[in-house]
């Protein structure tokens, strides 16, 4: 029995090796100075690591501009989906009205139907209302996630309605219940929702890519991607350290919210 | 609905306070999704270009006609079928044996269980990029090959091989995540179903068999369904590492897509090829799910 559990072990840890060795070979390529590639096109431990690349594309390529538009957006569309899918979450869960059932289904609808379907009328009706390449392409169609309100309303179906009864007939109003009573009772659905829509939102491509066309407004996906396609396309010491600055954030949040992550992908699957 | 004792009756709100709750989603799934569904439905019967909407018109089921009758689009579908068949099974198979194995009890699991997790959270555009790198001529795949004595290649630059690597990344970049749905399924089967196949006496494959496979079924169902879904759609890689090349070997649905509509401004022909991908996407999704509940309802 114990040897099995050692042979598992090893098994496992060569495989957990081999399968975290390209992001380490990212990180390898990044802090190796541009002489170190012409001495040696393959050296598994950078000798003499230096940072160089790193200051390269921030400064001369607009990595600093991707990431701040990366941050400000994800944070952007991480409260508004905080908010607004936890309002239509509250309203699907707590009240009865004509037509819920069709909304229901409406919510479950917008997950099963394939971007690129949508994609094409989005690009026309952001550009007929002049928004291509701004922050309100970047954030406005994305404020509502259908996985994110299908989320939240299971989970405040499961609150107690005791508080919120009692404070009304102490005689609040809806909105005073919905902010004080019903969201902070809901702070760990919220928390998968944020960190969630902050995972997909940083690295989503597709939409940014189509929604912009300055460099200004590129996010780090898009801005990468595109760096990677001209004068830059082997140019491996720069285009690893830019893929470094847009997975490191990444990984770090994953790393700190590990549980939340976990919970959000295994509430959708159980259903 | 859950079964609860209510003391007092459900409290009567207003409608308009509902209205106003429902609002933010009523406006975005208005906006951003019916009006588009609907709109590309319509499209998809016009020849529409972008920069000249004065020359937009109505052709019925022509865009349909010239999308069958295009050997690129076939080209594009069939790599893209071979794509999704090569892939899913294989990134299934390894999903499931991993998390069978991290539901033992092994010391650092959880660390094993984040860290298998780690490439799935990073960006397709890193990864891309990062495997473009490793798949070079002068790459790290190519030493590794001359040291076991075969020749380097170019492995994208190669019809015979680009795709295949691309889809040997999409396997190395997901399966993480499809293990941790597995291992939330096996924690949720109970204990005494493994008892008693110990006691009848069945050993590591019986008990896989017998108890894991049929109670894992409907995650299985799921896995296998949202991963054919997500490799139908794949994009981001070709666009990054081949652009379809070379010789249209990696040439895939959505970037035939992509290209019509966002290069030449065919976005009515687009619109059309986009809802035959969406047509094959749910007999695909609809055959799985058939076979796999026919699947269950045997086993039980």
């Amino acid at each position: 029995m114990r040897t099995r559990t050692v042979i598992l072990s090893v098994v496992l840890l060569a495989l957990l090796v081999s399968t975290l060795f390209p992001l380490y070979w990212m990180v390898a390529t990044s802090v190796r100075g541009e002489g170190a590639v012409i001495k040696k096109a393959v050296e598994l431990w950078p000798e003499s690591p230096t940072l160089t690349n790193y200051v390269d594309v921030w400064k001369s390529g607009p990595f600093a501009r991707y990431f701040l538009n990366s941050v400000v957006v994800s944070a952007l569309v991480v409260l508004g989906n905080m908010l607004f899918a936890s309002m239509v979450g509250y309203g699907i869960a707590r009240r009865e009205f004509r037509g819920k059932r069709l909304l229901t289904v409406g919510v479950v609808s917008m997950l099963m139907v394939p971007r690129q379907i949508t994609m094409i009328p989005l690009y026309l009706l952001i550009s007929k209302f002049r928004m291509i390449d701004s922050y309100f392409a970047l954030t406005l169609p994305f404020l509502v996630d259908a996985f994110n309100v299908f989320l939240i309303s299971q989970y405040m179906t499961s609150l107690p309605t005791e508080l919120e009864d009692a404070a009304r007939v102490d005689g609040a109003g809806d909105m005073s219940i919905f902010f004080r009573i019903v969201l902070p009772l809901s702070r760990p659905a919220l928390a998968v929702v944020g960190i969630n829509t902050f995972l997909v939102n940083w690295n989503s491509f597709l939409y940014p890519l189509i929604l912009t066309n300055s460099e200004r407004m590129r996010t780090l996906p898009v801005g990468l991607a595109l760096y990677s396609q001209g004068e830059h396309s082997v140019d491996w010491g720069h285009l690893t350290a830019g893929s470094t600055v847009c997975a490191l954030p990444i990984i770090v949040v994953f790393l700190l919210f590990q549980r939340h992550i976990i919970e959000g992908l295994t509430a959708g699957s159980s259903k | 609905m859950t079964l609860r004792a209510r003391s007092n009756p459900r409290p009567i709100h207003s409608g308009r306070s509902t209205l106003t709750f429902l609002s933010p989603w009523l406006v975005s799934f208005g906006l951003f999704w019916l009006f588009p569904l609907a709109f590309s439905l319509v499209l998809s019967f016009m020849e529409f270009n972008p920069l000249r909407p004065d020359l937009a018109r109505f052709v019925g089921l022509a865009n349909f006609g010239a999308a069958v009758g295009d050997p690129l689009f076939w080209t594009s579908l069939r790599n893209t079928l071979v794509f999704v068949v090569g892939t899913v099974p294989v990134t299934t198979l390894i999903a499931f044996f991993l998390a069978v194995a991290l539901n033992r009890k092994i010391p650092f699991r959880s660390f094993y269980r984040a860290g298998f997790f780690v490439p799935s959270i990073v960006s397709v555009v890193v990864i891309s990029i990062v495997f473009k790198q490793l798949y070079s001529p002068a790459g790290l795949v190519n030493k590794v090959v001359e040291l076991f004595g075969g020749d380097p290649r170019s492995w994208l630059g190669e019809p015979g091989t680009a795709l295949l690597s691309i889809m040997a990344m999409d396997v190395w970049s997901s399966f993480g995540y499809y293990t941790i749905l597995f291992l939330a399924g096996l924690q949720g089967i109970p204990p005494e179903l493994y008892e008693a196949a110990v006691l009848d006496g069945s050993g590591f494959w019986g008990t896989l068999r017998f108890v894991t496979v049929p109670m894992l079924r409907p995650i299985t169902l799921f896995v296998v369904v949202i991963n054919t879904i997500r490799s139908f759609q794949i994009f981001i890689e070709i666009f990054v590492m081949t652009r379809g090349g070379p010789l249209n070997s990696t040439l895939t649905s959505v970037f035939y897509l992509y290209d019509r509509a966002f290069y030449r401004f065919e976005m009515g022909y687009a619109s059309a090829v986009g809802y035959l991908l969406f047509a094959v996407i749910m007999a695909f999704s609809f055959l799985q799910m058939r076979y796999l509940r026919v699947g269950r309802g045997a086993a039980e």
